[in-house]
């Protein structure tokens, strides 16, 4: 049996303080399903249920991670738990793994009754909730990437903007869906993109990304944005002057 | 009280120098070294340089030059070890607040690598010594300031640390909280635990120190034992002054002899040289001022009299 509290690391210190607050954690379950189900139970065209879901999933993880990281910046608590022995890089890699999986944790209720609405091959059910975690990886990787920049949260929203309104555009939402040229080469880059397409098979469209590319390509993008915002602990953890 | 520099060196800091870019302000040039078991005070008032010195010498930031080493590994090149060896409290100590005190304690032990099996033990132990046993399951953001600074504490001595770097321990705490406090300190120097106390809580450091550094403008200005700084001043005496009501007390510092006055609570702390008829001139500049006198002491200098007498700044750079 898996003991969390009292936690004995970072990652079980967010669990615990996830599911400690009890009205926080209301609202964090609720508001996806509140989002994300009235849509898919709409007749609006399928490729905009995928956009809200895809841009809900997006919000979620980068203000998950950035949220989380400069509340404990500006705390300077953080800070505090940096000048213990556990590596910097070890820190930002728990942060970002526990945000992923208790974003997906908040995401997966709403998804489910998403399936069950709208019933689809097994493989594209797989790859819509492996895409998913994927963008939520990725999401949570530009959080932390903007927590380099700024210890407020309120200042994360204003980045994460400036951000993600270009890579949203690019994975092809609402507009870009069938790219050519460096449009398609820049699509191919963002994880977002594959999320996009293999929610809209989910909901019959036909689309031109095979469930395998949304397992490999998605995972090898995000492995890399991982590392990258690893290797940017020691400057994220140090004083803020 | 034995030669605190035959010691073997716990901390070593050779012509450490880190300067602010923006305002060109920071450390230059220090050098002290600390011995095993020896309790090392650090005094300054504010924008001496005491937070910088701490934040390299808790790994925190790199200097532009120097280098220092706690118990023989490299700050610089060894964070890790040196981290694991050092306990630190901060000035103005953080907990995660939604998180009990017991669960931010058993964090922090985690962290510092003390064995699952030995952490319960000791948190409990040390719980019950700062009076926190009743308050352990309560979350930290119900805690007061001082049982923060206790849980602090906790945190920073629970996994056994050979070097402990102290920022205003005592600030905040209540009486017996403090005596509990020095108790600690003297059993951990004691038992060869060393430590870097940075305060400007007079009583607390003459009481606790082996040695002080004073700083000064980022800079080491005296270096010694609290005994051998004050008895390097003569000619010097203190005058407090308790007053009914607050004035202005620009009288006191124009009579001959008054290097400084000092506010400290609802007391005015004169600075002066030991002449005849000063006192007689100090109280006649209070009464110019206004002041209603309901207090008056003279007391031996002690080591605020020392830094107002090397730097004429106060060690607590208040205003009235």
């Amino acid at each position: 049996m898996l003991n969390l509290n009292p936690p004995d690391a970072y990652w079980k210190k967010d669990v615990v303080a996830f599911f400690s607050r009890r009205f926080a954690l209301i609202i964090k379950m609720v508001y996806p399903i509140a989002l994300i189900v009235p849509v898919a139970a709409s007749s609006i065209p399928p490729e905009y249920i995928a956009a809200v879901i895809g841009i809900v999933a997006i919000m979620a993880g980068t203000f998950g991670a950035g949220e989380t990281l400069t509340t404990d910046l500006n705390d300077g608590i953080l800070m505090r738990v940096s000048l213990t022995p556990i590596p910097p890089q070890r820190l930002v890699f728990e942060v970002l793994s526990v945000n992923v999986v208790l974003d997906f944790f908040q995401l997966l209720p709403p998804l489910i009754l998403v399936f069950i609405l709208n019933p689809a091959p097994p493989v594209w059910v797989a790859a819509a909730l492996f895409g998913v975690f994927m963008t939520l990886v990725a999401a949570n990787c530009i959080g932390i990437f903007i927590a380099n920049f700024t210890s407020s949260p309120a200042d994360v929203l204003l980045y994460a903007t400036a951000i993600l309104f270009p890579l949203i555009y690019i994975s092809g939402f609402f507009r870009n869906q069938n790219p050519e040229g460096i449009m398609e080469v820049l699509r191919s880059l963002v994880p977002f993109a594959y999320m996009n397409d293999a929610l809209q098979a989910v909901f019959g469209m036909t689309v031109q990304t095979s469930p395998a590319a949304v397992f490999v390509f998605p995972t090898i993008i995000c492995t890399v944005m991982a590392v990258g915002v690893c290797l940017t602990a020691p400057r994220l953890l140090s004083p803020r002057l | 009280m034995e030669g605190a520099l035959e010691r073997a060196a716990a901390l070593e800091v050779e012509k450490v120098s880190l300067l602010y870019k923006g305002s060109g302000r920071g450390i230059q040039d220090i050098s002290f070294r600390v011995g095993a078991g020896e309790i090392f005070g650090l005094m300054g008032p504010n924008g001496s340089g005491k937070s910088t010195l701490l934040r390299v010498l808790s790994t925190a930031m790199a200097p532009d030059s120097g280098s220092f080493k706690v118990g023989g590994h490299d700050g610089l090149r060894e964070k890790r070890a040196v981290r694991a060896r050092m306990g630190l409290m901060v000035d103005r100590p953080t907990h995660y607040g939604d998180l009990s005190g017991w669960a931010n304690a058993y964090f922090f032990a985690r962290s510092y690598g003390v064995e699952k099996k030995k952490a319960g033990g000791i948190l409990t132990e040390l719980f019950e010594y700062f009076d926190l046993s009743e308050y352990k399951d309560d979350r930290v953001k119900t805690y007061s300031y001082g049982m923060g600074k206790k849980l602090a504490l906790v945190e920073a001595i629970a996994h056994g640390p050979g070097f402990l770097v102290l920022d205003e321990p005592s600030l905040g705490l209540d009486y017996t909280s403090q005596l509990a406090y020095q108790r600690k300190i003297r059993d951990l120097a004691a038992s060869g635990v060393s430590i870097l106390l940075a305060s400007n809580q007079v009583d607390e450091v003459e009481a606790l120190c082996d040695r002080v550094a004073f700083l000064h403008r980022g800079r080491v200005l005296s270096e010694g034992t609290p005994q051998e700084l004050v008895s390097s001043i003569s000619g010097v005496k203190r005058i407090v002054a308790t007053l009914r009501n607050p004035v202005e007390y620009g009288a006191v510092e124009r009579v001959s002899g008054v290097d400084r006055v000092v506010p400290e609570g609802s007391d005015l702390v004169v600075h002066c040289q030991d002449r005849a008829g000063i006192v007689e001139d100090v109280v006649a500049g209070f009464v110019a001022s206004g002041g209603d006198i309901t207090e008056l002491s003279v007391r031996q200098p002690n080591l605020e009299d020392v830094y107002v007498k090397l730097t004429g700044e106060a060690l607590n750079n208040a205003k009235p």
